[in-house]
């Protein structure tokens, strides 16, 4: 008896891990298979679709990460609204690993049916993305002029714009007002001149520091050096031309008009920095604080610091936005004109989804952006700038305000450029910047170092 | 039967062996050796492409200054993190073994850093560093703490170096701790009744006779330290412009931010192989210190 037992508790152990092996396996082709073939969907997963139907299950990747409870407030309403479509957060952490997490979705065929992703990211994963070419007539209607173009890379309509956001010298009303006594007019300052006279004037009422640098990389790099390449024209393929060149080590910066004079306007701003004595602290609600509470009277920076600020008890206010002045000519491009850019986009997954999980994506993705509960939830909750036609909710951002007078006067720069970088560009020129803050090197070093990327940059 | 009671035997090492053989090759040895085939391909996750490139990642990797930097960096972390470490624990845990009252709280609270994840950690003390300090500095005109010490790349080390060592201190303090009380009475009381002092003591036989433990120790620190990824990520991030990278962070975000996996991938293969290296040496070398009492 016993010795039975014991031989029937081997067989079983063999059993259990060949059985283990074989499933193994048999799950490893079945991956191979949908890795090879685009739109071949698992058997099991197209069969339930069918048979219920109605109940559709869908993911919803978001690298918008401060927004992620707002968005699953929208999923809920949505599911009130149509009870068979399921709708599932894949949160990603703020200013963490998130592009690590659609990559391993991807990589595991098991991507995410709706990805709110940066525009450059769509560019990079153009051939995972639902080609939105049926929907596109009907967003150019919804939208303002050229919100669509923002989504369409290579001819194809891949992302649905949601959010537009500006950038520049946000300056603190109450401050500058103070110390300049009198009404401020933010287009006084169209020079680099005026700039300067005006960082001198609040240095001398003594009662906030001039201006704030965050020192961090993905402002010093992103936001402020790559936009000369934003400034070289207003036309975006001259800019691309002019990166190419750089690229394949035919243009030197030292030799161009437009870095020359962004640098030196660093330069101004760099010498009345609230943060002189640590550039580097780059703390971001600290230096949103600072400047909302009128510490700081400018601050470079964009609408989205709202977010911080907009809550925050005992701030100033008032807020506005002027144009990063680079010359001494108040007629050059860029000074008079704020950088405005889609940074995010809505794309819908193409490798694994089932047209009835595409459907529903696109069904919901629009109701979130026209119905009055999805933009109460961009606009108010979120604090963004849509760029709609005939919104149905009023903004409280008082920054997103000032830059929707520039985008109405048709006074943007376009940034678009930043979407063909390659993903780690802001990482390594942000770094060079930092080392310039910190005069840790002179502008020919800093410039033989971002020369020095780009053109490692295949 | 003869031939039944093997097959016995087998079953019997299949029943308890196997399952643990079967998640060690699926997490870990599966995951290894398809990783280090990634390392002579071309592997993108855009173009899923696997075309053999033989060694052309390695001499990428060679060809990477920055991560020889942050290597070197990372060399010279590891070594005064382990020193350190091991010295505060060896010290530490000779205190709490000679009777101090309310040793037993002390232990538990030396050990609690352990019981943080380095992420919370890295954190705390990112603002310990760049804001409470600074704050102080600035009160009390400490010059040396005027700035935020993540904001330099000397002082940036050697945050990292006092945070690890802090958290590693006390785990190792435990496993001192059991080396010591392995050692016999006997040797000891002997020891003193022959005349020896604390420091002789020490150094005679209680040092020698923890040899087991200092190994153990060396090791763990040593291989810990080499993989810090979690407290560099939220105490410095790599900054100041990216010079505190330690080498799994710059073998992270060469793989996912600059979106090279293979060379990311080839620079890990390398580091496996350097901490191997490094750690298997030091308890060869360290076992024949070895004494029985």
């Amino acid at each position: 008896m016993n010795k039975l037992k014991r031989q029937s508790l081997l067989a079983a152990c063999i059993v259990f891990l060949l059985g283990t092996l074989i499933a193994c396996s048999s799950g490893n082709d079945n991956n191979t298979a949908q890795n090879s073939g685009n739109n071949s969907t698992v058997e099991n997963e197209s069969k339930q679709s069918s048979q219920a139907d109605k109940e559709v299950k869908l993911t919803f990747f978001n690298t918008s990460a401060e927004v992620n409870t707002v968005f699953e407030e929208l999923f809920k309403k949505y599911k009130e609204l149509n009870p068979h479509v399921t709708i599932e957060l894949i949160p990603t952490p703020i200013g963490g690993a998130q592009i690590e997490i659609f990559q391993s979705r991807l990589a595991s065929g098991n991507p995410p049916t709706i990805s709110n992703l940066d525009a450059g990211h769509i560019y990079q994963y153009r051939d995972k993305f639902l080609d939105l070419e049926s929907e596109k007539a009907k967003y150019e209607e919804l939208t303002l002029p050229g919100a669509v173009d923002g989504g369409v890379f290579e001819g194809k309509f891949l992302g649905i714009p949601w959010t537009a956001q500006g950038y520049g010298l946000l300056y603190n009303t109450r401050v500058v007002e103070e110390a300049i006594g009198g009404t401020f007019d933010p287009s006084t300052i169209r020079t680099r001149d005026d700039l300067a006279a005006l960082l001198d004037k609040i240095d001398a009422a003594g009662n906030a520091a001039p201006v704030m640098i965050h020192g961090a990389d993905w402002s010093l790099g992103a936001h402020y050096f790559a936009l000369g390449f934003s400034l070289q024209s207003q036309n975006i393929d001259e800019n691309i031309k002019y990166w190419e060149d750089l690229k394949a080590g035919n243009a030197s910066l030292a030799d161009n008009a437009v870095f020359n004079g962004l640098m030196d306007t660093f330069d101004l701003l760099k010498q009345y920095n609230a943060r002189k004595n640590d550039p580097l602290v780059a703390n971001y609600d600290l230096d949103s604080a600072d400047f909302a509470k009128g510490n700081a009277a400018l601050y470079f920076m964009g609408d989205w610091t709202w977010a911080v600020i907009g809550s925050m008890e005992g701030r100033d206010e008032e807020f506005g936005i002027l144009p990063l002045p680079i010359s001494n000519n108040p007629d050059d491009f860029g000074n008079g004109q704020v950088a405005y850019s889609q940074p995010k986009l809505f794309a819908i997954d193409n490798t694994q989804s089932t047209p009835e999980q595409q459907q529903a994506a696109l069904e919901f993705l629009e109701w979130m952006l026209t119905s009055e509960e999805g933009q109460n939830a961009i606009i108010g909750e979120m604090g963004l700038m849509m760029p709609y036609k005939n919104l149905k909710a009023e903004s409280s951002n008082v920054i997103s305000k000032a830059v929707a007078e520039y985008v109405a006067a048709g006074n943007t720069i376009d940034i678009s450029i930043i979407n063909y970088f390659p993903s780690d560009y802001w990482a390594k020129n942000g770094a060079s910047m930092q080392k310039y803050l910190t005069n840790m090197i002179d502008r020919d070093t800093f410039y033989q170092e971002i020369e020095a990327y780009w053109q490692s940059v295949k | 039967m003869k031939k039944n009671k093997r097959l016995n035997n087998v079953g019997i090492v299949l029943f308890f062996f196997g399952p643990a053989l079967l998640a060690f090759e699926v997490v870990f040895m599966i995951p290894f050796f398809v990783g280090l085939y990634l390392t002579f391909t071309n592997w993108h996750i855009i173009n899923n492409d696997w075309s053999f490139i033989g060694f052309s990642n390695y001499v990428e990797v060679f060809r990477d200054k920055t991560f020889l930097t942050q290597l070197e960096f990372t060399i010279w972390y590891v070594l005064f993190t382990v020193l350190i470490s091991n010295f505060l624990a060896f010290f530490i845990a000779l205190a709490l073994t000679s009777g101090v009252k309310g040793e037993r709280w002390l232990r538990a609270g030396y050990f609690t850093p352990n019981l943080i994840g380095g992420i919370v950690l890295g954190y705390l003390w990112q603002t310990l560093f760049s804001r409470v300090l600074p704050f102080l500095g600035e009160k009390y005109g400490w010059a040396w703490f005027e700035t935020s010490w993540l904001t330099s790349t000397d002082k940036a080390f050697w945050a990292l170096v006092i945070a690890t060592s802090w958290q590693l201190a006390g785990y190792l303090m435990i496993i001192y701790i059991a080396g010591f009380s392995g050692v016999p009475k006997d040797v000891l009381e002997a020891a003193s009744i022959d005349g020896a002092n604390r420091w002789t003591i020490l150094r005679k036989i209680v040092l020698r006779l923890s040899v087991p433990a200092i190994v153990v120790c060396i090791f763990l620190s040593l291989s810990r330290s080499f993989l810090t990824y979690d407290l560099n990520l939220s105490l410095t991030k790599g900054g100041p412009f990216g010079s505190t990278e330690l080498a799994t962070y710059h073998i992270v975000q060469k793989a996912f931010l600059s979106n090279q996996y293979a060379i990311g991938q080839a620079e890990a293969i390398i580091l496996f192989i350097i901490v191997a290296a490094v750690a298997l040496t030091q308890s060869y070398l360290l076992k024949k210190l070895e004494v029985e009492a």
